[in-house]
């Protein structure tokens, strides 16, 4: 029984890892490929099946009046906005859910709940309801096809997941705490940051996690809120596809963009293994 | 250090509402300067309340709270310097043990030396020298709790230190250490100590003075001997000791004595201007003695059980529908099934309405 349950469990792992990983594989294999190896048959060994070439990776790089497509300056653009905006979130949603835990909110029947989901809600959202007046809104401050604008924007769609991860968090430590603070003589911005902050730490880095990625992997008002000054990283990948599908450059730049989010994923494994982080996450 | 005054205080979480409900009645009360006082109480008499009130958490919705005579009501906690300690263990687990201790003197501004100086004498006190440089979460609960405990005897020039319920996660043989180590650090210091407790033993082993509570009222604030002698209510009465005071339904047969059934009980109380209605008389179990030649206050009983709790025997008997309970001398045999019992004069305690006469 024992013996079936432990086949039964590695085979499961060996087919969801096969999963995950091919078509990673298959694009590292296809970005070093040509357009021969791509469209005449199915080729998957370098060297073997065929001869690899640097030229998807080359594209990326070079500047447009060279036949490339330069994604070095909309990475640093997407670096820039997703960091900015989470780092602004995470400061502003940690300040407002400790608010929302520690205090009392009274507006006619709205509570403090109330005011989280009111937060959340921003989230239910389809996005596509909030385009229009985010595209009015930024074009009314001049701001439109600008860094800043989509920074701004980001804030206002990371901030809830902010807000709902470090309400959850803060009122997990206890009141005590803060309590304890005040009785040894901090006043409440220093038991803030000096005893609830850094016991918080494992929530920060959740927070910050989800703010990273759902910042990184925004196409949709990258797209809307962006012309030709200013593009976003997703754009741009999007942007490479044209009448010939270039298979190559496509799959290098996916796995470029997707290698900061790998990184951050290793960075935090180690807190999630150590258990670190246990309540952080629901 | 100093002396702490609750003039008219009375408090309410609910004070918008049209009934509002009181967690404290309006009262007064003073805590001189260096004594040990301990608040007992029932869960939810408002013990607690009553203490963050002293430490600024709480606002009181009337009163002022006075240390040596300075208004302090509306000052916040951290201008206040008052330590409190709370039931369960509150540390900084980031912080190494050295850093939570010397933590109340850095907000403080206190000199390195004299955090060093000091936090070196409170964790010699405490035992905690050896895990100075550990990391405060690796401790286990009952050395988290003496590093509350510690943050709160750090500093020498506090007001008072609130504690409340500060021994529940520690095991007894360190309970009744370190209630002596804060008798004796009251002794040497002349710290104000508060210490709420819902164990009767831990205030009457503890402390000079002892308030009890019930239901956001003060109902009696005395010495341990006066609360185990002379309860000014049948909650004290029952509250305190082990076992609870006898407590028999009675009616007034003269200005000083009582009817239980058809014995007369003879009281030292005046009893002369009393109404004839929900009298009570009282004695506690100790008092209670096997007759010997005493001709006076006799109750013939039927024995129910008697149970050796090795120190004494605790003797259970009826007389019709009352239960009387009697410690005695574990020496002392009983053959028979009908004894007497001998209440003193000196030892009956009347009640009215429950109020002592």
């Amino acid at each position: 029984m024992e013996k079936l349950y432990k086949f039964l469990k590695y085979t499961f792992i060996i087919l969801w890892t096969v999963f995950i990983v091919a078509p990673f594989l298959w694009a590292v294999s296809t970005s070093f490929k040509d357009f021969q190896s791509v469209n005449s048959k199915v080729t998957y060994i370098p060297w073997l099946d065929f001869e690899p070439t640097l030229e998807g990776w080359r594209v990326l790089v070079k500047s447009p009046a060279r036949g490339g497509v330069d994604i070095v300056e909309p990475y640093f653009n997407s670096i820039f906005v997703t960091c900015t905006a989470s780092l602004i979130s995470i400061i502003l949603g940690t300040l407002a859910a400790y608010a929302l835990s520690r205090f009392t909110f009274k507006a006619g029947f709205v509570r403090n709940n109330d005011i989280t989901f009111f937060f959340i809600s921003q989230r239910i959202m389809p996005p596509i309801v909030l385009s229009i007046p985010f595209f009015i809104f930024l074009s009314t401050i001049g701001l439109l096809d600008s860094l800043l604008g989509l920074v701004v924007v980001y804030i206002v769609l990371l901030m809830p997941i902010a807000v709902w991860i470090m309400v959850d968090f803060f009122n997990r430590v206890p009141k005590e705490l803060d309590e304890t603070a005040l009785i040894d003589g901090c006043n409440p911005y220093q038991a803030f940051y000096k005893v609830v902050l850094p016991n918080s730490i494992p929530g920060l880095i959740v927070a910050g996690m989800f703010c990273i990625i759902f910042g990184w992997i925004d196409f949709f008002f990258a797209f809307i809120l962006t012309f030709t000054e200013v593009q976003l990283l997703p754009v741009k990948v999007v942007a490479l596809n044209s009448s010939i599908t270039p298979w190559w450059s496509l799959s290098a730049s996916a796995l470029i963009s997707v290698a900061p989010l790998i990184i951050v994923a290793f960075v935090v494994e180690r807190y999630l293994s150590k258990g670190n982080l246990s309540g952080a996450l629901k | 250090m100093a002396k702490i005054e609750l003039s008219n205080i009375s408090h309410s979480y609910n004070p918008n509402d049209l009934n509002p409900t009181y967690a404290l009645n309006p009262f007064s009360m003073t805590w001189e300067n260096g004594k040990r006082y301990a608040i007992l109480g029932p869960s939810g008499c408002g013990k607690t309340t009553m203490l963050n009130i002293v430490s600024g958490l709480v606002k009181p919705s009337k009163g002022n709270v006075l240390f040596d005579d300075n208004d302090v009501t509306n000052l916040i906690t951290e201008e206040r310097n008052i330590a409190q300690v709370f039931q369960f263990p509150v540390i900084y687990s980031t912080m190494t043990v050295f850093d939570n201790l010397a933590f109340p003197l850095r907000c403080r501004n206190f000199s390195e030396k004299k955090i060093e100086e000091r936090v070196k004498s409170v964790s010699d006190t405490l035992r905690l020298s050896t895990f100075l440089n550990m990391p405060a979460r690796k401790l286990t609960a009952d050395q988290k709790q003496l590093i509350s405990l510690g943050r709160g005897l750090v500093r020498e020039d506090v007001a008072a230190v609130l504690m409340d319920e500060p021994l529940t996660v520690i095991d007894p043989d360190l309970k009744f250490r370190l209630r002596r180590n804060l008798k004796e650090i009251n002794e040497e210091y002349k710290t104000t100590l508060v210490y709420v407790t819902h164990d009767q033993n831990e205030a009457m082993t503890f402390a000079d003075n002892i308030i009890v509570m019930d239901q956001g009222e003060i109902v009696q604030v005395g010495l341990p001997k006066d609360l185990f002698e002379r309860p000014k209510t049948t909650f004290v009465g029952y509250f305190i000791g082990s076992p609870a005071m006898n407590l028999f339904e009675t009616q007034l047969h003269s200005d000083n004595s009582v009817k239980i059934n058809d014995t007369t009980i003879k009281t030292n109380t005046n009893l002369s201007k009393l109404k004839n209605n929900n009298i009570k008389l009282g004695i506690r179990s100790e008092f209670v003695k096997v007759a010997k030649d005493e001709s006076e206050n006799l109750l013939e009983v039927n024995i129910q059980k008697i149970e050796d709790f090795g120190n004494f025997k605790l003797l259970t008997a009826k007389m019709g529908q009352l239960t009387i309970k009697s410690k005695i001398n574990r020496e002392i045999e009983i053959s028979n099934n009908t004894i007497k019992l001998h209440f003193p004069a000196e030892k009956c305690c009347v009640y009215q309405n429950n109020k002592l006469i």
